[in-house]
């Protein structure tokens, strides 16, 4: 297991986070891609403070701050969710559509 | 040193914001009130303590965590000052649930000590943290009220864009991590190198959806249209203001954009968030949501003094930033009085001049001065960008900048027919405004007009400013 390895894993990763984020139609869907690509950065922050630059740990502490940050964000968005889904009854992004012009 | 004074003025803000908090659960909810007093005396307060600590020189805390230089202060003085007038217009906001005043003052300065320290931020690891810290308290803030279909579905937007961004940028953080072996901005000019570069893209890229720069602006316009108006008013102008900050900060001076020839790339965004904000702006109907595309074309103007990278560049972006300040919440300030009675469409200002001449004649003030016309700040402002530009050999970026505030004077423009030109439907019937609105509007217009007939004042204030310690 090279860092190549991990990279490539984690670049994946991001990818499919990406693609879902822009092509899931329900928020939960949405948030969990939002989550990969997160999760992506954080693979690839341990992989280099392994391999790359061992002396440190940098790395470790950003890693730790974007979980903290992350699940905070999350929370945040859940309940975003439950106040427009007590409104509207739906979850599906195209079934928002009170602001346009 | 770990220099934990210079971020003093950043934490004892968090700290009123806590007391905002803890005072909420003691008062009685008729005394809400007091809350949004208290918190806007808070932010006063500690912009008062900046204000009296300038002049000291610039230093580094923790390593290279933070930095307090001349440039970081300005922003930190823009910020503050923001906060404190959407405070004031917040109080005479009446669909603001008056059980939550606590919440909503605390949350206004929690981002706003984000913001702050967002300004001071020179590790990208403090960068991250505290836009996380802006952005969360924003989101919910642009939900605020609760009940409203409209405010639920613009924070449901905000935050899929504004988490979608963050991702990227994380992302874009970890591989400068791997370029670098560190989060410290300084340090990635030793390792250049292509995954130096993309990472400096997906930064920018995460930037720019905070700043509303042109691709990745489709939030803002909903997100701005649907939350509360002060909310709206701060969005508009804190976090805009200091994403440019950092954006001068990474991209203006420590990294600057021609050694990584990222200059073709920041100009084309530059003209194309102008183009697009203008000119979408012509189809709006609604007040808010022409604000919006207008913000986004200031944005865009904003954007030319990045491309520039010039020392000129960066003082007509401080310029710039400091007189938007004044003239957008103006704007937003006469929109959210006469929307509160008679709803946000365009056509609430039908004949606003025979309700009220004064609000009218202010209103056309912060107009004429969005589109640059030449008596008020806003043209000070826009000259010294274009001014840069031309003088950095661009000028094909200030003759779109020229072309584009032209345009925008027709938009602008439609907002002032309709206040002089044309009748109320029925009896034209006086206009009740509150006090704090009426505050806030006085303090834009002093900043539009002292800043802007007599510029020598803030000139001399930005060059003093423009200073920043890498």
């Amino acid at each position: 297991m090279t860092l190549a390895h991990y990279l490539t894993v984690a670049s994946l990763l991001f990818l499919i986070g990406v693609f879902g984020a822009l092509t899931r139609r329900n928020i939960i869907g949405i948030l969990m891609s939002i989550e990969l690509m997160f999760n992506a950065a954080n693979i690839n922050l341990a992989a280099f403070e392994r391999f790359l630059h061992p002396e440190g740990v940098a790395g470790a502490t950003l890693a730790l701050f974007i979980m903290t940050v992350a699940a905070a964000e999350v929370v945040v968005g859940l309940a975003l969710l439950l106040a427009i889904y007590r409104n509207t009854d739906t979850a599906y992004v195209e079934d928002y559509n009170l602001l346009k012009g | 040193m770990l220099n934990l004074g210079l971020l003093t003025p950043d934490l004892v803000l968090a700290g009123l914001a806590l007391a905002v908090m803890l005072a909420d659960m003691v008062l009685p909810p008729s005394r809400s009130r007091w809350l949004y007093h208290l918190a806007w005396v808070s932010a006063a307060g500690v912009l008062t303590a900046i204000v009296l600590g300038l002049g000291k020189p610039a230093t580094m805390g923790m390593g290279s965590l933070w930095v307090a230089d001349s440039f970081s202060q300005f922003f930190k003085m823009t910020t503050l000052l923001a906060a404190v007038l959407c405070l004031l217009l917040s109080l005479d906001y009446k669909a603001l649930p008056a059980r939550h005043a606590g919440t909503f003052g605390a949350l206004m300065l929690f981002s706003t000590a984000g913001l702050m320290l967002l300004v001071s931020a020179s590790d990208l690891l403090l960068v991250f943290v505290s836009l996380e810290l802006v952005s969360i308290s924003s989101f919910i803030l642009a939900g605020f009220e609760r009940s409203n279909p409209k405010s639920n579905e613009g924070a449901m937007k905000y935050f899929l864009f504004g988490a979608f961004s963050s991702a990227i940028m994380v992302f874009g953080i970890s591989l400068y991590y791997g370029a670098a072996g560190t989060t410290k901005l300084a340090a990635g000019l030793a390792a250049p190198g292509p995954m130096l570069i993309l990472a400096l893209i997906l930064i920018f890229l995460g930037f720019g959806f905070k700043a509303s720069l042109a691709p990745m602006h489709f939030w803002v316009p909903d997100a701005y249209e649907g939350a509360p108006t002060p909310v709206t008013t701060f969005l508009s102008v804190a976090p805009k203001l200091a994403t440019f900050a950092v954006l001068m900060r990474v991209y203006g001076t420590v990294f600057p954009s021609a050694q990584y020839e990222l200059q073709a790339l920041v100009a084309l965004i530059a003209s194309l968030t102008m183009t697009v904000g203008n000119f979408t702006a012509f189809f709006q109907d609604d007040a808010k949501r022409l604000l919006a595309y207008s913000s986004i074309a200031q944005a865009g103007y904003l954007l030319i003094g990045l491309a520039v990278g010039t020392p000129l560049g960066l003082e007509g972006v401080m310029m710039y930033a400091f007189v938007y300040v004044a003239m957008n919440i103006g704007a937003f300030a006469v929109i959210q009085a006469v929307g509160e009675e008679g709803g946000y469409g365009l056509d609430a200002f039908d004949g606003l001049s025979k309700r009220s001449l004064g609000l009218a004649l202010t209103m056309t003030f912060f107009l004429l001065s969005l589109a640059g016309i030449p008596p008020l700040a806003g043209f000070m402002g826009k000259l010294y960008i274009f001014a840069s530009a031309v003088e950095a050999g661009r000028w094909w970026l200030a003759v779109v900048g020229v072309v584009n505030s032209v345009a925008s004077v027709y938009f602008y423009f439609r907002i002032v027919h309709r206040m002089f030109f044309r009748g109320t439907r029925g009896e034209p019937a006086g206009l009740r405004v509150g006090p704090h609105v009426y505050g806030a509007i006085a303090v834009a217009v002093a900043g539009v007009l002292f800043f802007g007939i007599p510029p020598e004042p803030l000139i001399a204030g930005v060059r003093a400013s423009a200073h920043l310690l890498p």
